[in-house]
């Protein structure tokens, strides 16, 4: 097993929320921060989809790209 | 041996999952009770006490006040002596084994347990992955077609296009063709120094950028070699993983085969994504080599990894990847785009693959290769795929730059009828999208099924050809909302099994999303949404509307009159130069690369 859960992620993590706002604008500004505060660095913005409440944002991280050491493999 | 249980739906409506464990039970050999739906609890405790019963299965929708429910059942069967003699089990949609612990079974299934995983936990023995669902199996997809044309005006005129082709052709050569002669000999030479003197030509043939690999490797930006530890790795996790209870995509064995793209750049990410896809029914990939590949005279050896999309074509890639993959998978390996189309095909067809894909108009209107070139290479590169017995697939992805789909199905109709002529097996790959033409004209403004459903009647009217709409299906109508690209995914898988076309290429649910690799979750994602479909679908029918009639008459009378002009040429090279099968108001360009290589042949 892996020492870390991150370590066994094979390619991205995908984070699906609703994040409440005024403006997409907002939307995207927080969806981006929430990535900083999950300490999961740049993040990119997949979706977004604001609704006059707030904004639905699917954000993804890669982990590892193609050509990368894959950890979940060589460990 | 046969054991004693009694079924119990502790729920007052849902009592349809325990009575399929029951029947399943049952035809098992075990001897099952299964009480009724509406008994009071006391009473249910008393036949468990009575009944002496190995096991007692509880079915139980979960709500609010139903782990209190739950709870209070347990301890009456405590009371009454009942968990002395029998396991507890519980099963219901939202039951993990954790939560049944939590609630103090022995056993919990949930949503997705499998008849089989009920059955070896009462029989006390390991699950079985060998036992579940049915096995895979390599389908022939030109199996019981015949290639009859039933459309003598279009047979004569494809018939015509293709002799010329065929004549044109014949006595030139090109650096590509050489090649794939030059490997063909460098594979089957045992002596060393022979080898040795093929490399040096097959170099003389290559460009810059491949010669610096090959003899100072340096690799294009981005390229490195896959390492001994990797492979070793890749072998590890190969041995030890399994697929855990695989699942097949169709539910009827008439549904069309589901194949999915191959081509993150990296072999090792490729094979890994491949088993899991495996693992989820998918019956078949495409193997993606990367754009440059295509402007580089020669290809690279070895074993080799890339950072951007598209993974390299080499021998040991191709037969990593063939031979890491279940033998039941179907492989097709990219070889019409770029100047290396016949070694292509000859190492797919090394590397054990199934079939490959070769489109002499696209891969000139799209892929920007010289037409020239590509028509002299792709005549060579279908006469080996006939060699190797491998059927290739024809993309008619040339739609998507905008053009009309009479002009992309009257190529791929050249493609097929040159297929046949030198003993191949082709198969036509008609777009399921959205195309900007489509958008244009309005043909799809009342719905996405008439027209797509036209291309089908259309080709079928022509000839018996077998038909793999593509590349993927439902292109232009996924965006970058994961559940609407599922969606629009299976919606046209939907279509697809409906008409009966023999497999389909279909996206994952971040096709839309261009910023970076395919994922897994996303790859499994349009998967079940497939499987989902084809499950609804089962043998119903989409209808089409009276519109698709119109229009299926409207491409063959708009085939026809394209493939009238491309005769008038004096070759299919000329033709496509003149825009006759898509142009540049149409938004598709013949390609430069390669232009003026050939030669007349020794």
């Amino acid at each position: 097993m892996v020492d870390k859960a991150i370590d066994a992620v094979m390619d991205a993590i995908d984070i699906e929320t609703y994040l409440v706002c005024r403006d997409p604008n907002e939307g995207k500004a927080l969806a981006l921060k929430l990535g900083q505060e999950l300490n999961l660095g740049d993040i990119d913005i997949m979706f977004e989809e604001f609704d006059g409440y707030g904004v639905r944002v699917r954000l993804r991280k890669y982990i590892y790209k193609p050509g990368a050491q894959y950890r979940w493999l060589t460990h | 041996m046969a054991k004693k249980i009694l079924c119990i739906p502790l729920d007052p409506v849902h009592d349809v999952g325990i009575k399929l464990i029951r029947n399943q039970l049952a035809q098992h050999g075990h001897e099952t009770e299964l009480l009724s739906p509406d008994l009071p609890m006391e009473a249910i405790v008393k036949k468990a006490a009575q009944g002496k019963y190995d096991f007692i299965l509880v079915s139980r929708t979960l709500g609010y006040g139903v782990a209190e429910l739950l709870a209070r059942f347990n301890d009456l069967l405590d009371a009454a002596g009942v968990r002395e003699v029998s396991k507890i089990v519980i099963g219901g949609k939202p039951i993990t084994p954790e939560l049944a612990a939590e609630l103090g079974f022995d056993k919990g299934f949930g949503e997705h347990s499998t008849i089989e995983e009920v059955l070896a936990y009462i029989e006390g023995r390991e699950v079985s992955n060998a036992s579940i669902g049915p096995k895979r199996s390599k389908r022939d997809i030109p199996a019981g077609h015949s290639y009859k044309f039933y459309n003598p005006v279009v047979e004569r005129l494809l018939s015509e296009i293709c002799d010329k082709l065929i004549a044109w052709t014949s006595t030139k050569t090109s650096p590509g063709i050489e090649r794939a002669k030059l490997r063909e000999e460098i594979l089957a030479s045992t002596d060393e120094k022979k080898r040795a003197a093929l490399e040096v030509r097959y170099l003389s043939l290559s460009d810059d950028a491949i010669r610096t690999s090959k003899t100072k490797n340096v690799f294009p930006k981005g390229v490195r070699r896959v390492s001994n530890t990797e492979l070793d790795a890749l072998k590890d996790f190969l041995r030890r993983s399994r697929p855990h209870i695989p699942s097949t995509i169709q539910h009827n064995p008439d549904q069309p085969l589901i194949f999915k793209f191959l081509g993150s750049g990296c072999p090792l990410m490729d094979i890994t994504h491949g088993k899991i896809c495996e693992r989820w029914g998918v019956n078949g990939f495409l193997i993606i080599n990367p754009s440059w590949e295509a402007r580089y005279e020669g290809l690279l050896d070895g074993y080799l990894t890339h950072e951007n999309d598209g993974t390299i074509t080499s021998l040991d890639n191709l037969r990593l990847i063939r031979q890491s993959l279940d033998a039941n998978t179907l492989l097709t390996v990219r070889a019409h785009r770029g100047l290396n189309t016949p070694e292509t095909v000859l190492l797919a067809g090394e590397a054990g693959a199934d079939l490959t894909k070769i489109d002499l108009v696209y891969g000139s209107l799209g892929a920007g290769t010289d037409p020239q070139r590509l028509a002299v290479d792709g005549v060579e590169a279908i006469r080996l795929a006939a060699r190797y017995n491998m059927p290739f697939d024809i993309p008619g992805n040339d739609e998507l730059s905008g053009v009309p789909a009479w002009k992309t199905l009257a190529g791929l109709l050249v493609n097929v009828m040159l297929g046949v002529k030198l003993g191949a097996k082709p198969i036509l790959k008609p777009l399921f999208c959205y195309g900007p033409h489509i958008v244009i004209n309005g043909q799809m403004k009342q719905n996405f099924v008439d027209y797509n459903a036209a291309k089908i009647f259309a080709l079928r009217e022509i000839i018996d050809c077998p038909i793999w709409p593509g590349e993927p299906i439902a292109f232009m109508t996924q965006t970058e909302e994961r559940v609407q690209s599922a969606n629009s995914t299976s919606y046209h898988a939907a279509l697809a099994a409906t008409l009966g076309v023999d497999a389909i290429t279909i996206a994952s649910t971040d096709e839309a999303y261009s910023r970076g690799p395919i994922s897994i979750t996303s790859r499994i994602d349009s998967i079940r949404a497939v499987t989902d479909a084809f499950r609804f679908m089962g043998n119903a029918q989409i209808a089409p509307t009276r519109h698709a009639e119109a229009f299926t008459e409207d491409l063959i009378e708009q085939i026809t009159d394209v493939l009238k002009e491309v005769n008038a040429k004096e070759n299919l090279p000329q033709a496509i130069n003149a825009g006759i099968l898509g142009s540049e108001e149409d938004g598709a360009y013949p390609g430069k690369f390669g232009a003026g290589s050939m030669s007349n042949e020794q």
